[in-house]
């Protein structure tokens, strides 16, 4: 009996380990350099309550080494196969947090999964790349017109997850990806009057809310009123259609001084004190007083604000070198992007390193008060395994676009 | 690039991008690391750094037995930290306010209250909000043991006074600013008070002090501790004379002193009214006065003892030079000046000795003339009247005695028998004070010892004698002089047998709208004994008594009757041996003493 050995294999054929042997060694350098930073500084933050967080990160980097490799492995064009599967189990993932999830600090974001907690906004983020990718791969992108089928498309895959995320409610997951978004239009050859149409619209929209929010503020105190007890006053006084609760939101990320329920903008001062205090080579690994005597929130030291920690404890020189670090791994994505030689693996390559910059700028910008404070992790060194992972993936799927372009020597 | 699918100008446009978003992080953490250094590292010191002073315990006030007349307690203000309880704690909830003595619901009240609204309107967290002011340490313990977080005690001291009004007048207190008032609080005050202690230390995020970070350390010095020469016992039996007499004669005033004859260490001094230590907000605060020290009588009779002892020091007279006491005026220095009258004539002429039992103001005012007014003046001068006494504690006056030149044509019949000047209770009791001395003035001391906090002694009050008044023999004769007051003249009822109580009685009319009253009066008796060999000066002075039967408060009436139930007490407390008598009667005959 002839035994048909070829649809067994046919699983594995996605690995084809030995047709492309070039590897781009840059950015997992780069990756593994961050990684072992990231353990170190999260033992760090967490050297004076010897929590142990720092081990569970190596769990999950050995986790995240598996995760990139295999999708090194694959050929990117594999995704266009199954990208239906991948975005609808995000979704459905995302359906399920809603209902099932673990609420923790007031929002519904993890998944318990046994014996860990999973956060499908993680996983999402690839999916939404991916199907934008796809999208704009398979659609003729040109003048705002002729586009208008596509674009229409890409609102609609793009923007599912956002509201299911931004139900959650998970604001700064939500706000990367339209910069993604609209890189990859960019490089798609879109018109430039779509952007400029857009920036315009996004700069109406953010102008109507910041003066309206200004008003508020403005009115509020006038009237000595407080923003918590006399909420509701100012909803007569102005057209804009916000509930002044909806406003305190605003105001409370924009101005914490006024509005600080969270008491972020402590962290964001203790921050700004952490990075200065370091100097120029900082004051010695788990050495740094503001981490170890808990001014910088434990809470938070050892992800959102693990930059402030290295800033603390190796001062510019090791604040400068994660952010070359940063800078040369973004830049390698770029030019992987540059290197492939079709829509869909410059789609991936680029949409992933936007993500990225988006991810490394505004977590350190909120950490030295640039901008204002978010929960933005920061890749390869915060703590964190969802996250963790799904940067595994995303940088496996850039490695993957170089391994298997296409060349035309 | 070129060959890509995407334009090259397009992904160098979104790498510029990328690369200024990168460069401002840069900028901005060049400007943070480097040029912004200086002051966010202060920062950090500024709310790192801070001082916990470490409170010294106040010494003890000891009397001269060790009796603690004033301490500081350690007492534990109990409180709690709303923010650090927790839910499973709440079962414990009603066992707390049944230790502590507090309704339930009030307790609840004070637990849930986590917020409160400054002056300025703003909102601030409540971190510490008082259960009770005081639990015991037992009590303490047990709350400890219901593990109730953020339910915790603060330690610190808190003065109290055992024996609660004794000496109220002499230990003086301290206010509830722990600023201490009066009496020995106020004058050891710098010995009592001890050094707090400081630490300049570290705080972590949650401002708790972090014991490994202590920069420096200064551990507290407790307080030294006074010992006084007061005795609670003679102190005690004078204060229940005096209470005594405040309930039978209800008198305006009254001041009791009893001091040690040689040393001039007082070893008892009260005044009426007096209060309760503990409760020294609630009496007024003429109360709180000590009255033996800023209040002026007229001494009356018991300043004769000047004139006679200056008479006979300067050897003017003998104590048995005779004066004529049935004249109503004499000439003096070209003046007729007329006498107080006597209470009766007497049928022959006074001796010195005679003048003084039978306190005669005729012969009291020859004796000053003998003296002549300079001399007169300078001999009230030199038994420390118109002088502070040195009393140490508190304000004190000196009392009025005016010079010669200010004197008119009657003060040299006034002043020998104690009118027309003033003296404290204090002044008078150290005039009387130095003839059982041997003729040195004293300095009245209350304060024995002060010793450091582990019980040695680190300085040593000894006596101090002002200045020698009187030649020792001249004391000998006045004080052989005084014991017939109390054998002959006007204090019978002071003799006790067997112990030779010498004194002098005094009678002042008091100024009642700047005339003599012929109702008010100060009576007063200040003696010592044995003569022949003098423990214990008593002073007992009563202002304005009142009588039954409207009788004039002479010094015989209360303070002699006062006088000789203290001495009795004091011969068996202090255990004064008798004087064997047989020795002293011819004694007294021989030197001519007898009336």
């Amino acid at each position: 009996m002839a035994v048909n050995l070829r649809t067994p294999l046919e699983v594995f054929s996605v690995f084809k380990l030995t047709t492309r042997e070039r590897w781009d060694i840059g950015t997992p350098l780069v990756i593994a350099t961050l990684s072992v930073i990231g353990v170190a500084f999260i033992y760090s933050a967490q050297y004076s309550v010897a929590a142990s967080s720092w081990k569970m990160q190596i769990v999950w980097l050995v986790a995240g080494i598996l995760i990139y490799v295999a999708t090194s492995l694959v050929d990117y064009r594999f995704w266009l196969r199954v990208i239906h599967w991948f975005y609808g189990g995000c979704i459905l993932l995302l359906l399920l947090v809603l209902f099932f999830g673990v609420e923790r600090y007031g929002a519904q974001r993890w998944l318990s999964l046994g014996g860990f907690s999973l956060q499908p906004s993680e996983p999402a983020k690839a999916a939404v790349l991916l199907v934008a990718a796809t999208i704009l791969m398979r659609e003729k992108v040109g003048t705002v017109a002729q586009s208008l089928g596509v674009l229409g498309k890409l609102a609609l895959a793009v923007g599912i997850p956002m509201v299911l995320i931004l139900l959650q409610p998970d604001l700064k997951s939500v706000i990367v990806l339209p910069p993604m978004v609209f890189s990859m239009l960019y490089v798609s050859r879109l018109s430039t009057r779509f952007f400029v149409g857009a920036l315009a619209a996004f700069m109406v929209v953010m102008g109507t809310v910041a003066w309206d929010a200004s008003r508020y503020i403005k009115f509020m105190e006038e009237n000595d009123y407080s923003y918590v007890r006399d909420r509701g006053k100012y909803e007569p006084h102005s057209w804009v259609p916000f509930k002044d609760y909806q406003r305190n939101r605003i105001i409370s990320f924009t101005n914490p001084d006024k509005i600080d329920p969270m008491g972020i903008s402590w962290n964001q001062r203790q921050s700004l004190i952490s990075v200065g205090s370091g100097g120029l080579l900082g004051k010695g690994w788990t050495e740094g007083t503001q981490a170890q005597l808990g001014y910088l929130p434990r809470a938070v030291a050892h992800n959102d604000f693990i930059f402030s920690v290295i800033a603390e404890e190796k001062g510019l020189l090791g604040s400068l070198t994660v952010l070359s670090l940063f800078g040369l791994m973004l830049f390698n994505g770029i030019r992987i992007a540059g290197l492939a030689r079709d829509r869909f693996g410059t789609l991936i390559a680029l949409g992933v390193t936007v993500l990225f910059s988006v991810h490394v700028f505004v977590n350190i910008a909120m950490t030295i008060g640039l901008v204002p404070i978010t929960g933005i992790p920061l890749p390869f060194i915060s703590y964190g395994g969802s996250f963790l992972l799904s940067c595994c993936l995303l940088q496996g799927l850039v490695q993957s676009v170089y391994r298997f372009r296409k060349d035309f020597t | 690039m070129s060959k890509g699918f995407a334009s090259s100008f397009r992904l160098v446009l979104l790498a510029s991008a990328v690369l200024i978003s990168f460069g401002s992080v840069g900028v901005r953490l060049v400007h943070l690391h480097v040029l912004d250094r200086e002051r966010l590292v202060s920062y950090v010191d500024r709310a790192r750094k801070s001082v916990f002073t470490e409170q010294a315990r106040r010494g003890d006030i000891m009397d001269v037995r060790g009796d603690v007349l004033a301490t500081s307690r350690t007492v534990i203000q109990l409180g709690v930290d709303p923010h650090m309880l927790r839910e499973e704690d709440r079962g414990q909830w009603p066992q707390l306010a049944e230790l502590i003595d507090l309704p339930l619901a009030g307790l609840t009240g004070i637990f849930n209250r986590t917020e409160r609204v400054t002056a300025e309107g703003e909102t601030r967290l409540v971190r510490w909000a008082k259960l009770v002011d005081e639990v015991e340490e037992s009590t303490y313990a047990t709350i400890q043991d219901l593990g109730i977080k953020g339910v915790y005690g603060n330690r610190s001291y808190r003065r109290t006074y055992p024996r609660g009004q004794l000496a109220a007048h002499l230990v003086g207190f301290l206010n509830r600013a722990n600023q201490p008032s009066g009496g020995v609080e106020s004058f050891a005050d710098f010995y009592l008070r001890g050094q707090d202690g400081w630490r300049e230390t570290e705080k972590d995020g949650r401002r708790r002090e972090m014991a490994q970070f202590r920069d420096r350390e200064v551990p507290a010095n407790d307080g030294f501790s006074v010992v006084l020469s007061i005795d609670s016992m003679v102190q005690y039996l004078i204060e229940t004379e005096l209470a005594y007499m405040g309930e039978t004669y209800t008198p305006a005033k009254a001041s009791i002193i009893v001091s040690d004859a040689e040393s001039g260490f007082i070893l008892g001094l009260a005044n009426y009214p007096t209060y309760d230590l503990n409760e020294y907000g609630r009496v007024p605060i003429e109360i709180q006065r000590n009255t033996a020290v800023t209040d002026l009588l007229d001494p009356g009779s018991t300043f004769k003892i000047v004139a006679a002892a200056a008479a006979l020091e300067r050897g003017l007279v003998t104590p048995q030079t005779r004066f004529n006491c049935s004249i109503d005026s004499i000439e003096f220095e070209g003046r007729v000046r007329k006498f107080m009258p006597d209470d009766h004539p007497y049928d022959h002429p006074l001796s010195v000795a005679e003048i003084i039992s039978q306190s005669s103001n005729i012969g009291a005012a020859q004796l000053g003339m003998t003296l002549g007014e300079k001399g007169m003046y300078d001999a009230a001068r030199q038994f420390g009247f118109g002088e502070p006494s040195g009393f140490p504690l508190g304000y004190e006056s000196r009392g009025l005695l005016n010079p010669p030149s200010q004197w008119s044509a009657l003060e040299i019949t006034r002043i020998p028998a104690g009118y027309s000047v003033s003296a404290t209770p204090m002044q008078i009791h150290y005039s009387m004070a130095t003839i059982a001395s041997g003729g040195e003035l004293l300095r009245p001391q209350v304060v024995k010892e002060i010793r450091d906090a582990r019980g040695e002694a680190v300085y040593d009050f000894g006596g101090v004698a002002r200045r020698r008044v009187l030649q020792p023999e001249v004391a000998r004769q006045m004080a052989l002089m005084l014991l017939g007051v109390t054998e002959e003249g006007t204090a019978k009822a002071a003799a006790i047998e067997g112990y030779e109580v010498a004194g002098k009685t005094g009678t002042a009319q008091k100024l009642v709208d700047g005339r003599y009253s012929k109702r008010h009066h100060v009576g007063s008796f200040v003696g010592f004994f044995p003569a022949s060999d003098p423990q214990v000066v008593i002073t007992v002075i009563v202002d304005d008594a009142r009588l039954p039967g409207g009788r004039i408060n002479y010094g015989s009436a209360v303070a002699v009757p006062a006088f000789r139930r203290i001495a009795e007490q004091l011969i068996s407390y202090l255990d004064i041996k008798p004087v064997v008598t047989p020795e002293t009667r011819p004694r007294l005959a021989m030197e001519g003493l007898r009336w």
